[in-house]
């Protein structure tokens, strides 16, 4: 399987053929510039499919075992394979359910994604390659191009391709897993929609290794024409206590308890035995 | 002390407006800037002087017995008054301290300071009112306006000022206080350097109840003609774990260590299965 990354490049390369602005000419931007929310859907990453296995996401067998046992697991009251309780990010793809709002603002160059629950997610359009010199990270690097399909002078399709990712990420919060190697390829087509400007469309493609095959959703985004904005900091959640990515518990009198029956207790190698 | 501090405000906000009817420009401001003195032995609210005590900050008695306990406890390993290994956020005006580089987009109503890894801070520039039903925050809530000085059509100058906070919040990492009341005005000037437009200057006066008058720090940021970005996550990066009243380290490797020569393990009498 060493050809599985190549596949995907081969994969992403064919589908980003994308139709270049006629030179000479001065492009203008869609009206993408406001705050924007979710429609609804909540947080399952197909917005039209309960959260969890109704999902029906296109994994490997080896995958759909980790998905079922991090089902199981959060049935029993633990957290899965999501892993937000710890304040690691959410990364690519996740943040775009948009579970709380986004600002986008369009430089030349660059565009920005502003998230309120995120770092900025920065898509470069400069036409330059990702430096070689990236450092792998939670959401990836990410290069876009405007796209103008009718030739108006308008731009109406910002296509974003993502790369470059660390983990351990999940789809949603019911931890449908990415596969660890983090090879995952994202794809976006952004655009507004033909009979609502205040609503935006995001199809979202995920190349990884833990699907048979790309796995397709379309995320809406509502405007918001009154943008209200709070402030978030993830703190850990009082009485949890993290060691790298285990999780426990503090009792009240301050000691170290398992979050479920039979967990192991930590390993205290660097403490010298009394 | 509050109303004292309402009245120093009002008096600093004299402004010249832009004249009417003429399209204004904003002046270059739009790029990543990076502060010079960031990670060279600290990062010092007033650049002009050494971290700690050096800073020679204009506090009440009280708040300098305050600053004087954190230093203490600062150089017997402690954290102080300094949060920072709790991943709070630093708020206003640290935020200003740029430890990584910012970047400033401009709009109309708004301008955005996007950090590396603190929430953006939003400047309205709309001319609103202070908002009446806004939470307190670590960033508090900023109003601006932009300052044609020498009426040339170009705005040379954004006033800032920044109420509505929350805290516990220090100005540099050696825990030197803010007020507990968190009643803090912060008031910006930003603007370019006259003789290098690849210096952006940021005169910043902090008027806190934690102090006996406003203090004034002229901060410097450069522009970065290379920007970089790097996602830094404070709770990825942060070593520090806190079990009841003892502190521990988690090695790269994920185990707990200990901060200390001889320091106990944590009790794990409630655990019933073996290691891992």
């Amino acid at each position: 399987m060493p050809a599985r990354p190549a596949l995907i490049a081969i994969a992403l390369s064919v589908a980003a053929v994308a139709q270049a602005p006629a030179p000479g000419r001065a492009q203008t931007y869609p009206d993408f510039e406001s705050q924007w929310r979710s429609a609804g859907g909540g947080d399952a990453w197909d917005p039209t499919r309960p959260a969890g296995l109704a999902q029906q996401a296109p994994l490997t067998p080896e995958y759909q075992a980790i998905f079922e046992a991090s089902l199981k697991d959060q049935a029993a009251g633990g957290r899965g394979n999501n892993y937000r309780g710890a304040c690691v990010l959410d990364g690519m793809p996740r943040i775009m359910s948009l579970t709380a709002p986004m600002e986008i603002l369009i430089q030349p160059g660059l565009t920005f994604l502003i998230f309120q629950q995120a770092f900025a997610r920065r898509i470069h359009t400069d036409g330059q390659p990702m430096p070689d010199t990236e450092p792998p990270s939670f959401q990836g690097y990410s290069t876009g191009r405007w796209i103008d399909e009718d030739g108006d002078g308008r731009y109406d399709l910002f296509e974003i391709e993502s790369r470059n990712f660390k983990g351990p990420r999940a789809m949603d919060s019911t931890g449908l897993p990415l596969h660890k190697d983090n090879a995952t390829a994202v794809r976006e087509r952004l655009y507004l929609d033909k009979d609502n400007k205040d609503r935006l469309h995001n199809e979202i493609t995920t190349f990884d290794h833990a699907f048979t095959r790309p796995w397709t959703v379309t995320k809406t985004y509502v405007r918001e024409r009154n943008p209200r904005w709070t402030e978030y900091n993830c703190q850990i959640a009082p009485g949890a206590v993290f060691i790298g990515l285990d999780e426990y518990r503090l009792s009240p009198n301050g000691r170290l308890k398992p979050l479920h029956e039979g967990q192991p207790p930590p390993d205290l190698s660097y403490f010298k035995q009394r | 002390m509050h109303k004292t501090t309402g009245l120093l405000v009002a008096s600093l906000i004299v402004a010249s407006a832009p004249t009417l009817g003429v399209e204004m420009k904003y002046p270059d401001f739009e790029a990543q800037w990076r502060n010079p003195t960031a990670g060279r032995g600290g990062n010092p609210w007033d650049t002009t002087k050494p971290m700690g005590l050096g800073q020679e900050p204009p506090l009440t008695p009280e708040y300098q017995a305050i600053f004087e306990a954190s230093v203490r406890e600062q150089k017997k390993g402690g954290q102080g008054n300094s949060r920072g290994s709790t991943c709070i956020l630093p708020g206003m005006p640290k935020v200003m301290n740029f430890s990584e580089p910012m970047e400033i987009i401009i709009r109309p109503h708004i301008t955005y300071f996007v950090p590396m890894r603190y929430p953006t801070r939003r400047i309205y520039t709309d001319g609103r009112a202070w908002p009446k039903d806004e939470p307190p925050s670590f960033g508090g809530t900023s109003i601006g306006s932009w300052i044609d000085l020498d009426a040339d059509g170009r705005y040379d100058v954004l006033e800032v000022e920044t109420r509505n906070f929350t805290g516990p919040r220090v100005f540099e990492s050696s825990g030197l206080p803010l007020h507990a009341d968190n009643q803090t005005v912060v008031k910006e000037r930003i603007y370019l350097d006259r003789n290098d437009k690849d210096v952006l200057h940021d005169e910043i006066t902090t008027i806190d109840n934690a102090l006996t008058r406003p203090w004034t720090v002229d901060r410097t940021y450069l522009r970065e003609p290379i920007p970089y970005w790097m996602e830094k996550n404070c709770y990825e990066a942060n070593q520090h774990v806190l079990i009841g009243a003892e502190e521990y380290f988690v090695s790269a490797d994920g185990k707990l260590m200990p901060v200390r020569n001889g320091q106990p393990p944590p009790d794990l009498s409630y655990f019933n299965a073996p290691p891992r």
